[in-house]
C-alpha cells in the first residue's frame, strides 16, 4: 500500500499522535494530549496536510478524539480551541446543520464529545446558497441521550429550536464551502486509516487461518474480495491525497464519497473473510466496522454524494476535467 | 520543455489546425477511414514536431519527458481527433522495442511507427493460450541466421493494416513456460503469413486468426535474449497501463461529459440519474488520479510493474460503469436507433465490455494483486 505521507517530521508527529490516541481512547483526554503535542499549531501552519496526518491517525487507531470541530472552525477562520465546537450537518447531508424559521432557528445536526468540554458552539445558518456562521452558548443545546452503533465515538443528533436572538453572527474569513471541503477531506483520511486496519486484520487472518488443510488465503474467491479491497483504496487514498493541493470543493466531495465506498466495502469484505471470529464482540474489528459507518454519514456519504454531485454535473451540463498531468 | 508551456503550445497549434485535423468523416467511421485518419493526424503531429517530443533521440525522437507524450494523446482524445486503438500499438510496443531490440533496429524500424506511416501489432494470444499465455506453442526453430516459425496465432488487432508484428514464439522445450518463450519482430508481408479477420460483436473486425507457415525471420529482428521473451512480455504490460490509458481515459473523459449534455438536454433531473452520473465520475476521477501517479512515476525514471493491475482495474470499472449509465439513462438509443450519435453510444457499449477481456482479464489482474500486492502466497 502506498505510505499517504512522507515527511520525516510528518511522521514523527503521526506517531506521536497514534501512541496519545492509543493512551487515551477516551474522548475528552485523547483531545487534551493531542493539544499537548501540537495539532493546533500544525492545523494552522498546514491545514490540509496536518489534517490528512492527524485523521489518517484517527483512522488507524481508531481513537475517539474529537478533532473534526477543529478543521471545520479553522477552515472557517476560528481560532481552535478545547473550547470551541461545532454542529455538522445531519447525517448523509454536507447542507448546514440549522434554518431559520422566523424569529426561531431549527437545527438538525450532529455534535460531538467535545460539546462537554466546550462553552462555545459553531452554528451554520444556511441561507440559500451558503451558510453564515453564528455561535451560541453550549449550555442552550440539548443533545440527544441515545449513543447509538458506536458509543465510543460519541457523535449524538442535536435535534431542536432556538430562539433567533440565542445565536451571534460571526464574522469568519473562511467559506462554509471550504468548511465543508476541508472536513471531508479529512474524513476521507479517517476512512483510509480505518480501511487500512481492516484490510491489514483480514489478510492477516487469511494468511493464519487453515481450513481443508490450506490457508483460507488460497482461496480464489477470498483473494479477489481482498484484492478489490486494495483497488478501492488505492484509487480513493490517490484522489484524498490529490486534496491536499488542491482546494477544489468538487474534488473533496469525490474524496469523501469514494473513501466511504472504499471503507465500507472493505468493512464488508474483510467481514466475510474473518467470518465467525469478525462477528463477536470479542474480536476488535467491529470497533472499526462501526466508526466506518457513523464517520461515512459525516458531511455527505458513500450514497448521498454520488446524486449530489450528478446533480451537480447536470445544472453545468457538462463535466469538469479534474485531475491535471 | 516543460509540461505548461507544451501543452499551451500544442493546444494553440491544435487550435490553428482544427480543420485539417478533424475527421473528414461523419460519426465513427469505417475501419478503413479511422486507420488513414489517424495516419494523417500522427504524421501532421509528428511534422510539427510534437509527436516527437517524450521519444529518445535514437528513434528520431526530440527527447523529453513521456509526460510529454501522455499530454498529446489526452489532447487528441479530448477532442476526438483520432481513434485512440491504433495510438496504443505504438504506446505498448515502441518503447519496449527501444529497450530491447538491437539498437540498428529500433532506428531504422522505430521511427516510421511513431510517425504514423507504419502500424504494428502484438502477436501473444492464441487458440489455447489466452489468460495462461506461458503455455503458448508456435513454434521457432533456430536455422543459422535466423528462425523458422510455425504456428497459430489469434486476436491479433490490426494485423490487416500492420507492416510488423512483435511476435513471442516457443524457442525451448514443449513445456517449458515461460522460460522457453523469445519475442521477434516480424515484418508481416514475410511469405508463409496468412490471416483471416474475424468480426466483433460490435461489427468491425478489429483482429484476426493468423497462421504462420515456416515463416523465416533474420536473426537481427531478435527482441531480447533468446528465451528472454517472457520479460519482454513483462515489461511491455506496464506501458500497455500508464501513457496509453492516460489517453483512454482522457477519451472516456470526452464522452461522459457528452453523456452529461445529453441527459442534462433530455431534462431528466432525477436522483436516479444523477446517482448514476455521480457514480459514473466518481471511479473515472478514482481512475484519472491513479493514472496522474503513475505517469509521475514513469517520468521520474521509476520502473513500473505489478501495481499497474490496480490502473488497469480502475479504468475498466470506470469504462463500464459509464457505457451502463450511456445505457441506463438514454432511453433506449443503445438498443433501437440507427442515427450517427446512437450509432457511436452503441459502439462504446459494446466495446467497454472488452475492456474486462483484452491486455490480462479482470480476473487475472486481480490474481495479480492478490499475489503480488497483497503476498496472499500460492493460490490453492
Ligand atoms: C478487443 C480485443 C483485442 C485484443 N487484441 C489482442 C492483440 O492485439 N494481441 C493479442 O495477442 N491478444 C489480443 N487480445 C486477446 C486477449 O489478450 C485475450 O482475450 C485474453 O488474454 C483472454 O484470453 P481468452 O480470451 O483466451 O480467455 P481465457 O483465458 O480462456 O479465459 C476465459 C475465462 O476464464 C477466466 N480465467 C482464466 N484463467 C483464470 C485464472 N487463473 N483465475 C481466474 N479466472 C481465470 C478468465 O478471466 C475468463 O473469464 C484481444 C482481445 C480483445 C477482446
Amino acid at each position: 500500500m502506498s505510505e499517504l505521507i512522507e515527511a520525516d517530521d510528518l511522521a514523527l508527529l503521526t506517531s506521536g499522535f497514534e501512541a496519545a490516541m492509543a493512551e487515551a481512547p477516551g474522548p475528552g483526554e485523547a483531545d487534551q494530549s493531542l493539544y499537548d503535542l501540537g495539532w493546533a499549531e500544525l492545523l494552522d501552519a498546514a491545514p490540509a496536510q496536518g489534517a490528512a496526518t492527524a485523521f489518517s491517525a484517527l483512522g488507524r487507531s481508531n481513537s475517539a478524539a474529537s478533532l473534526l470541530d477543529d478543521v471545520v472552525a479553522n477552515a472557517l477562520g476560528i481560532a481552535v480551541s478545547l473550547d470551541t465546537c461545532v454542529v455538522f450537518p445531519s447525517p448523509h447531508k454536507a447542507t448546514a446543520p440549522a434554518q431559520r424559521r422566523g424569529d426561531t432557528v431549527v437545527i438538525e445536526g450532529l455534535v460531538s464529545a467535545r460539546l462537554e468540554m466546550a462553552n462555545t458552539a459553531v452554528l451554520a445558518v444556511g441561507n440559500g446558497e451558503g451558510a453564515v456562521a453564528t455561535t451560541v452558548d453550549t449550555a442552550l443545546l440539548h443533545v440527544s441521550a441515545a449513543k447509538g452503533v458506536d458509543p465510543g465515538h460519541a457523535y449524538r443528533r442535536l435535534s431542536m429550536e432556538i430562539a433567533a436572538d440565542a445565536l451571534t453572527p460571526l464574522a469568519t474569513r473562511g467559506t462554509w464551502e471550504a468548511a465543508v471541503a476541508a472536513a471531508q477531506v479529512a474524513l476521507a483520511h479517517q476512512l483510509m486509516g480505518g480501511a487500512r486496519w481492516m484490510l491489514a486484520e483480514a489478510r492477516q487472518h487469511a494468511i493464519d487461518r487453515v481450513q481443508f488443510s490450506r490457508p483460507v488465503a488460497s482461496f480464489q474467491a477470498i483473494r479477489h474480495k481482498l484484492a478489490e479491497s486494495l483497488v478501492q483504496f488505492e484509487g480513493a487514498a490517490s484522489v484524498a491525497q490529490g486534496c491536499l493541493h488542491d482546494p477544489d470543493p468538487l474534488l473533496a466531495a469525490l474524496a469523501k464519497s469514494l473513501a466511504g465506498q472504499a471503507a465500507l466495502t472493505t468493512a464488508t469484505n474483510a467481514q466475510q473473510v474473518l467470518a465467525g471470529i469478525g462477528f463477536t464482540a470479542e474480536h476488535q474489528f467491529h470497533r472499526w466496522m462501526k466508526r466506518t459507518l457513523v464517520i461515512d454519514t459525516l458531511f455527505g456519504s458513500a450514497n448521498s454524494l454520488p446524486a449530489e454531485i450528478g446533480h451537480n454535473l447536470l445544472s453545468e451540463g457538462s463535466a469538469p476535467r479534474l485531475i491535471q498531468l | 520543455m516543460d509540461t505548461a508551456t507544451f501543452r499551451r503550445e500544442l493546444e494553440a497549434w491544435l487550435d490553428a489546425n482544427a480543420e485539417e485535423l478533424a475527421p473528414p468523416y461523419e460519426g465513427a467511421g469505417s475501419m478503413d477511414e479511422q486507420m488513414a485518419h489517424y495516419s494523417r493526424v500522427k504524421r501532421a503531429l509528428y511534422d510539427a514536431d510534437f509527436g516527437r517530443y517524450g521519444w529518445p533521440e535514437s528513434v528520431n525522437g526530440l527527447g523529453g519527458s513521456p509526460l510529454l507524450r501522455a499530454i498529446v494523446g489526452e489532447e487528441i482524445n479530448l477532442r476526438g481527433l483520432a481513434d485512440p486503438s491504433p495510438w496504443t500499438m505504438i504506446e505498448v510496443l515502441a518503447p519496449t522495442v527501444i529497450d530491447f531490440a538491437r539498437p540498428e533496429i529500433a532506428a531504422r524500424l522505430v521511427p516510421p511507427f511513431i510517425r504514423g506511416d507504419e502500424m504494428w501489432c502484438q502477436g501473444f494470444s492464441e487458440p489455447d493460450a489466452g489468460s495462461d499465455l506461458a503455455s503458448l506453442t508456435c513454434r521457432a526453430a533456430k536455422t543459422e541466421d535466423g528462425w523458422v516459425v510455425s504456428g497459430q496465432k489469434i486476436w491479433t488487432s490490426f494485423i490487416q493494416y500492420a507492416q510488423r508484428c512483435v511476435l513471442l514464439v516457443r524457442t525451448g522445450e514443449p513445456g517449458s513456460a515461460h522460460r522457453g518463450i523469445t519475442a521477434l519482430l516480424v515484418d508481416v508481408d514475410s511469405p508463409g503469413i496468412t490471416f483471416s479477420p474475424i468480426e466483433t460483436m460490435h461489427g468491425r473486425h478489429d483482429f484476426a486468426e493468423v497462421y504462420y507457415d515456416e515463416v523465416f525471420v533474420p536473426n537481427e529482428r531478435l527482441i531480447g535474449e533468446e528465451n528472454g521473451g517472457w520479460q519482454v512480455a513483462m515489461d511491455i504490460l506496464p506501458y500497455e497501463r500508464s501513457t496509453t490509458f492516460w489517453h483512454r481515459g482522457a477519451l472516456l473523459h470526452r464522452r461522459f461529459s457528452d453523456l452529461v449534455a445529453e441527459v442534462a438536454a433530455l431534462g431528466d433531473r432525477s436522483d436516479t440519474a444523477a446517482k448514476a452520473l455521480g457514480q459514473a465520475f466518481q471511479s473515472l476521477v478514482a481512475f484519472r488520479s491513479r493514472s496522474r501517479d503513475t505517469q509521475h512515476r514513469l517520468a521520474g525514471g521509476q520502473q513500473l510493474g505489478v501495481e499497474t493491475s490496480i490502473d488497469k482495474i480502475l479504468i475498466t470499472s470506470a469504462e463500464l460503469e459509464l457505457f451502463e449509465a450511456a445505457r441506463d439513462l438514454l432511453g433506449g438509443v443503445v438498443e433501437f436507433d440507427d442515427d450517427l450519435d446512437a450509432a457511436m453510444w452503441r459502439t462504446d457499449y459494446l466495446y467497454s465490455k472488452a475492456a474486462p477481456i483484452y491486455g490480462g482479464t479482470a480476473e487475472i489482474q486481480r490474481n495479480i494483486v492478490a499475489r503480488r500486492l497483497l503476498d496472499l502466497g500460492p493460490e490453492s
